[in-house]
């Protein structure tokens, strides 16, 4: 049986949600230096985060 | 063209020289030559990143594509990169940058062994001179259709623009002309969504003309049974195998991280690239549509950005855009150009010759992005008789994209692969690509999806059975975050 082309929006969708958790999995310590850990704005997993936002917003929208 | 337009071009090809040869002055060392002296900024980093990545396909064969297919097309800027870009950013280029490599091969040498080192190296070498051809023959297409240059003058002209910068300034160089260049194709490209969206009288006017007739063009993907771009093989080949293995393997893109003044600013430009790569489709995506819903009149559908561009911009900014296309070409060319000097001067001659001198770097260096330059040069105008074997050689490269992201991502985060694991993966999934694309003639993306799964249980097995380097050894060279450094 196919599955309807939506689908694939959905498998996306979720494909980023499991790259957000794996994002966030990684320690802060990996991220960002210790020179910069006051520095939020430098903590790239936040950087991830917005792309990864961004792309579901997409896929959303062009389904 | 316009004299207004004319003045842009010239404009701009001084500036890029000024820049490019004023940078030269910096390169003292081997060094300073391929990796910028690992002097490069963030934001440079990522703004190279797009224009090494952006070329005339992604130019003027997307809008095409964009054309036929609708927003489809935005899945290689989308799934098909954005999140191979954040494991890049986050796991691989950070592990390249802390091993002080020069190149990815590099890194597979020292992680598996010299014969993975060369073969992979010379792979992409052969690769990439035709590869360079291809877009010289394309940036001289381009001068012709536009300004009615003969190919001959098109091809020296471009040639020599792009051979004054890259080789005195090498990576440096490379990197700050990009960067010019890919904020103009921004500028560009935002220029032509701001008239095409007014001419066409507002954004949901504009959505529905596109979806009265075409009523597929905004779906991001397309049904399974589509023979180019089934959302199966899009997800599973381009998603899963292709883009990783392009964004964590591609040196042409990676060299910029590797010249990055830090860890931290190697990967924050690839993060700052996937954000750029997010709107890339604004570029080359949205002319396509544009031509669609504008009911351009054209033979074929590469040729809707050419339509856009004279029919829809205004005098000046026209020979802006047309800019861009150069520029877009110019950027993939001088990376291209670099990156592959960079493997023959230390990946092939450093393991090849026993007794090089590394002093001699430099020099050599510039002596290849002199004769590969003049190569491409010498190959373009031919390239169109020299189709089949490009195909040929570019499917060998698909051929290799499977089993060298297997080697890469077992390589950098498990101690368990071993060198002869790896060579016998790489050669053995490179042939059982061949078999499944030559002989059951299987589509690409599926190719890519295989034997990326018969290349990680392979080398996980092999590895078992042979000797791995020692825990010592791999500390650099294995990704182990939750690990006590």
């Amino acid at each position: 049986m196919e599955l309807p082309v939506v689908w694939a929006n959905y498998i996306s969708i979720a494909l980023f949600l499991a790259l957000g958790v794996g994002v966030w999995s990684i320690p802060k310590s990996a991220v960002v230096p210790a020179e910069y850990e006051n520095q939020s704005w430098r903590d790239l997993r936040l950087w991830a985060t917005g792309l990864i936002f961004f792309q579901i917003a997409l896929y959303a929208y062009f389904s | 063209m316009h004299p207004l337009d004319l003045a842009v071009v010239v404009a701009y090809v001084a500036l890029i020289t000024y820049v490019g040869i004023r940078f030269s002055q910096r390169v003292k060392t081997a060094k300073d030559f391929f990796l910028a002296g690992r002097s490069l900024a963030w934001w440079v980093i990522g703004l190279s990143i797009i224009g090494t990545n952006v070329d005339t396909n992604g130019y003027i064969g997307a809008s095409g594509n964009a054309y036929s297919i609708g927003i489809a097309q935005a899945n290689f800027e989308w799934i098909g990169a954005i999140p191979a870009m954040i494991i890049a950013a986050l796991i691989f280029i950070p592990l390249y940058w802390r091993a002080g490599v020069y190149s990815i091969a590099e890194y597979l040498g020292l992680r598996y062994n010299q014969a993975v080192r060369v073969v992979a190296a010379s792979i992409v070498v052969v690769m990439s001179v035709f590869a360079m051809g291809v877009a010289m023959w394309a940036l001289a297409i381009t001068l012709q259709t536009f300004i009615g240059w003969p190919i001959w003058l098109g091809i020296l002209v471009s040639g020599t623009v792009v051979g004054l910068y890259s080789v005195a300034g090498g990576l440096g160089a490379v990197a700050i002309t990009d960067s010019i260049q890919v904020c103009i194709m921004f500028v560009c490209g935002l220029i032509i969504v701001a008239i095409g969206i007014s001419d066409a009288g507002g954004t949901e006017r504009f959505i529905s003309k596109l979806t009265a007739e075409n009523p597929t063009h905004l779906s991001a993907y397309l049904p399974a049974d589509h023979e180019s771009y089934p959302w199966h093989g899009v997800i599973l080949g381009l998603g899963l195998v292709l883009s990783p293995a392009y964004w964590i393997g591609s040196q042409a893109i990676l060299q910029r991280t590797l010249g990055a003044r830090t860890q931290w600013d190697a990967g924050a430009g690839m993060m700052f690239a996937a954000l750029a790569k997010t709107f890339v489709p604004l570029l080359i995506v949205f002319p396509g549509l544009l031509a669609l819903v504008m009911m351009a009149e054209i033979e074929y559908p590469d040729m809707a950005l050419p339509w856009v561009i004279k029919n829809v911009l205004p005098v000046g900014v026209s020979g802006l855009m047309f800019v861009a296309i150069i520029a877009a070409l110019q950027s993939s060319i001088d990376s291209s150009i670099n990156s592959t000097a960079l493997m023959i001067t230390r990946d092939i001659r450093h393991v090849l010759i026993k007794n090089h001198n590394p002093d001699a770097d430099l020099k050599i260096g510039r002596l290849l992005t002199l004769g590969l330059l003049l190569s491409a040069m010498s190959i373009a105008p031919y390239i169109g008789n020299l189709g089949g074997i490009f195909n040929f050689l570019q499917s060998l490269l698909s051929l290799f994209q499977g089993p060298m992201l297997a080697l890469l991502l077992l390589g950098a985060l498990s101690k368990r692969a071993t060198g002869t694991g790896g060579i016998i993966t790489l050669v053995s999934g490179v042939a059982l690509a061949g078999i499944l694309s030559w002989v059951i003639e299987l589509n690409m993306l599926y190719v890519a999806f295989f034997t990326f799964c018969y290349a990680l249980p392979t080398l996980w097995i092999i590895s078992g059975f042979t000797q791995p380097h020692s825990a010592e050894h791999l500390k650099t060279l294995t990704y182990s975050p939750w690990s006590a450094r």
